[in-house]
């Protein structure tokens, strides 16, 4: 790392902060549009079932009910979100309801009151038809089928990289074992919702808590069959992401169809209780993987078979099971991998796009087995993973290109940091509870190139210094609380002479800022920060280049700093930017403008075989836990957490940290304690009452530690960390349970009653400790 | 039934007609245009709503506008003066305490609560204390940070 940096790798207070701390930063819900009226959304309330009827009259008759739409009221397009030949969801049910909780019609009226009302006042009849529940069933011959296809499968592939049956071949053991995970919700914040404006001359306005504006742009453009050019996602703060708001949401289309039909504003906000059973959530997932290793603990091949668990709709699912089939091909230095992936509908609320993408669930799988295997062989499960760690250059079985890699330091540093050698002496304490420390390693990448929708993982950045001396940064990304707003202001800071507070930043306005895909695949650091900081260096190199003019003097040496340029040595000598800026407009009042775009070299995987270099750089974790069992009331605690990684030069190590304890903290709720409970489809605890996030109490400080590695491609040696947190806690959690009482929890969540029973041998014999 | 209520909010008077089963999280929002306080469930389980009612830390969401009635609110917006944060605003800002924002007011609020109460700067009272405020985003560490800062710089 460049140690003469003045803002980047430092802790940098966020320059969004004062007004988020005083209230005053403006979200989606806060906005307020003259004449704004309330929309609401009626949903089914069956699993599955035709519509016979639908009749919104009633509701119309409805003083204070100014407008109700349906399916008719729509160009009968379905949503975009992953493209061809995926697209299977139109915004409002056509025919057929698929999900408890689906969008059947939607009513804007003068306030909440009359709203609810008037959504109670729709007439709809339903012709209830069979439905499925689970991955297997839906599987299954004869099972009652989600769409009018074939079977219930949206998607699959068969995918080798390699040679894993010679692999298996020479291996010593071969090892198979079957891991479950559940769904999770995403419980930002801030609930979904949307204000949505139409001006005379057809223009629409969108406030609404989104992740990647361009993308649900052009979304909500094609589904309403108008122009991209005429819909506006404007900027507002957005109350956290993780993926519940990086595609298109329901909510938002039909918002905009209420308010062009009632010719009036309208705001949507999804009620907690919608938010938990009617949005998209983490996909469940059922894993069976085998793996071939040597006597000495040399992964020779590994296959895996992925079930995912769709729900009714695509969404982003045979994404997410192509990318979890991704992770297997790179998790490793495993020579031959084998991937076969089942993507299927049920009757069930809808997966999408949460932190990590298919890889928490498969990291589950491929590091709670090799702490298996670790067991089975007598080997030290911290040595195994040292033995086939990921090292730089290496090139993985599905073809990720690794250059900048620290897995292996990050591994002997969470060894240290946790105290690995302490692990011989746990077990059984004294005071009759289990004490034991679990590791788990991941990989992720940088951004990924992965959807063709819009053209691949660009990053178009405009610096404007003005006349009086202002310096704008303006770039399309989005900040849902990682930090972007802050970084973009680091890299203008740094290159320019400025301080972060100084510089403006304007984001995730499709009018006013440049084309950005938005914040997930762990991209923004990477790609915006290179982004902003080729447009920061081409705005320093045309300053300089009009004040050696102006100054007479050679622009090496020229230097920027408190808004001016000025020679070496002799600061009085010097113009401001503002002068700067004029002269290069050769006029005042002009403006001086960059556009600067980012591409990374990297490219799209094949189409049949994903194989292919899809980020321009990869990052790399180790975490370990240490935790207490008690077997009187099957409660699980994490004592002591240590999360090593390896994201590059931090831009911001306040952002950074803050990502990592964040991620582990989701993470630690989906091993232990998250759980979305349904009956028939129908979710039972959409509730923070019954869905048990953590809280303060419930979880430890997380030691988060970065080990010191400078990626070649990223700004200022950066790499993402968005996601890769929260992907290898469950597994550390699960082997430190297994370290801690011998027993061996595959299913997530670990739920207190299943270690209760399992300690008292309610089910088989009780556990013998380690 | 609608029913005029006079509340102090942020020491200024102010008035509104509201019907008798209105939330004091509604009146402060789309009557009085304070939206800092935010709906993060609508059944207090989340503390984004949290403000302060006649000096104790209440859920805006569970609380009749009626009950405000006479009485004094502080919300967010009524910490630290113009132009000026609160030296707890501050703190949360100098250990980078939030990410999206959206618990913030309710998260500052409560820690405020604990400010006035005196509560020792022990990070496990100060997590028991903080339990009813969901951060979805931080994983709390820098909450703490920023909240035994506050602490310990009040004391001294």
């Amino acid at each position: 790392m460049n140690r003469s940096l003045k803002w980047i790798g430092k802790r940098v207070p966020f320059v969004d902060g004062p007004q988020k701390v005083s209230g005053t930063a403006v979200y989606g819900s806060d906005v307020a549009r003259p004449g704004m009226l309330a929309g609401g959304i009626l949903r089914s309330p069956h699993p599955h079932a035709r519509i016979v009827r639908l009749d919104v009259a009633k509701a119309l008759a409805l003083p204070g009910v100014c407008a109700a739409v349906t399916f008719q009221d729509t160009p009968g397009i379905m949503s975009v979100v992953m493209g061809p030949p995926y697209e299977d969801r139109y915004p409002l049910a056509k025919d057929k309801v698929r999900f408890i909780g689906e969008e059947v019609a939607g009513v804007a009226a003068e306030d909440e009151e009359v709203l609810e009302e008037a959504l109670g006042r729709i007439e709809v009849e339903y012709e209830p038809l069979p439905a499925v529940f689970d991955l297997e069933s839906a599987m299954a011959e004869g099972a009652p089928l989600v769409h009018d296809k074939p079977r219930n499968v949206a998607a699959h592939f068969l995918r080798r990289y390699g040679d894993v049956e010679a692999g298996l071949a020479r291996a010593d053991h071969i090892f198979t074992h079957r891991y479950e995970t559940q769904a999770q919700a995403h419980c930002c914040m801030e609930p979904h919702g949307t204000v949505a404006e139409w001006s005379a001359d057809g223009k629409l306005d969108l406030w609404t808590a989104t992740q990647a504006s361009y993308w649900i742009r052009q979304d909500i453009a094609h589904t309403l069959d108008m122009p991209e050019e005429k819909v506006r996602i404007r900027e507002v703060f957005v109350g956290g992401g993780f993926g519940a708001r990086s595609k298109v949401c329901d909510d938002e289309v039909i918002c905009t169809l209420l308010a062009r039909k009632a010719g009036r504003p309208v705001r949507i906000r999804l009620s907690r209780g919608e938010e938990f059973s009617t949005t998209s959530t983490r996909h469940p997932m059922i894993i069976q993987i085998t793996t071939g290793v040597t006597e000495a603990g040399d992964l020779t091949a590994r296959r895996v078979r992925i079930l995912t668990d769709n729900g009714a709709y695509n969404n982003v699912g045979p994404s997410v099971t192509a990318f979890a089939g991704l992770i297997a091909g790179a998790h490793y230095r495993v020579p031959a991998v084998e991937v076969e992936g089942y993507t299927v509908y049920t009757n069930r609320q809808v997966g999408g796009p949460f932190r990590g993408y298919g890889s928490p669930q498969v990291t589950f799988a491929i590091e709670s087995q090799m702490d298996e295997i670790a067991q089975a062989l007598g080997l030290d499960p911290m040595e195994i993973r040292l033995r086939n760690a990921n090292r730089p250059g290496d090139v993985t079985a599905c073809g990720w290109a690794i250059t900048s890699c620290g897995m292996e330091e990050c591994i002997r540093e969470a060894g240290r940091a946790i105290g690995w050698h302490r692990r011989k002496d746990f077990g059984l304490q004294p005071d009759g509870t289990y004490r034991g420390i679990g590791m788990a390693t991941l990989v992720h990448c940088s951004g990924a190139k992965i959807h063709r929708v819009l053209g691949g993982d660009l990053s178009d950045t405009r610096i404007e210094v003005r006349p009086d001396g202002r310096v704008i940064a303006s770039n399309g990304n989005n900040d849902p609380g990682t930090g972007s707003r802050t970084f973009i202001a680091q890299v203008v800071a740094e290159e320019l002479g400025l301080r972060p507070e100084e510089v403006g930043v304007r984001t995730m306005d499709t009018e006013e800022t440049p084309l950005d895909l938005g914040t997930w695949a762990s991209r923004a650091a990477f790609i915006v920060g290179n982004s902003v900081r080729r447009a920061a260096v081409q705005v320093r190199e045309r300053l300089l280049a009009v004040a050696a003019s102006r100054l007479e003097a050679d622009v090496q040496d020229l230097r920027v700093g408190e808004g001016r340029v000025f020679v070496a040595g002799a600061p009085e000598r010097g113009i401001s930017f503002g002068e700067a800026a004029a002269a290069a407009c050769e006029g005042r009042g002009a403006v001086l403008s960059v556009e600067s775009r980012y591409d990374p070299p990297c490219e799209f995987p094949d189409k049949e075989t994903a194989y292919g270099n899809l980020a321009a750089a990869y990052t790399f974790a180790a975490h370990a836990a240490e935790v207490v069992v008690d077997p009187g009331t099957g409660r699980v605690r994490v004592e002591r957490y240590v999360a090593v990684h390896d994201a590059g030069v931090p831009l911001n190590l306040l952002s950074v940290e803050g990502q990592i304890e964040g991620a582990v903290v989701q993470g630690v709720g989906w091993a232990l304690s998250e759980e979305l409970r349904y009956d028939h489809g129908q979710l039972t605890n959409p509730s923070y009452l019954e869905y048990m996030v953590p809280r303060a109490s419930d979880v430890p400080r997380v030691d988060s530690r970065l080990v010191d590695v400078d990626d070649p491609e990223g700004p200022y040696g950066a790499k993402g960390v968005g996601e890769p947190g929260m992907v290898p806690v469950a597994a550390a959690i699960a082997n430190a349970v297994a370290h801690a009482t011998g027993h061996r929890f595959r299913v997530l969540p670990i739920r207190a009653e299943a270690v209760w029973e399992a300690a008292n041998g309610v089910r088989g014999p009780g556990w013998s400790g380690a | 039934m609608a029913k005029r209520i006079q509340v102090r909010v942020n020491g200024r008077p102010l008035e509104a007609e509201v019907p008798d089963h209105w939330l004091l999280l509604d009146v402060l929002r789309e009557v009085w245009g304070l939206t800092g306080a935010k709906e993060g469930c609508g059944e207090g389980a989340c503390g984004a709503c949290t403000v302060h009612l006649n000096g104790r830390p209440v859920r805006s969401c569970l609380t009749l506008a009626a009950w405000a009635d006479g009485g004094e609110v502080t919300t967010v917006e009524g910490l630290g003066e113009p132009g000026r944060l609160h030296p707890l605003q501050e703190a949360f800002v100098r250990s980078g305490g939030f990410q999206c924002g959206y618990c913030t007011p309710g998260m500052v609020m409560a820690a405020k609560a604990l400010l006035d109460d005196g509560i020792p700067a022990d990070e496990a009272a100060v997590r028991e204390a903080l339990s009813g405020n969901i951060c979805r985003c931080t994983g709390y560490n820098k909450i703490i940070d920023a909240v035994l800062e506050a602490i310990r710089e009040a004391r001294a």
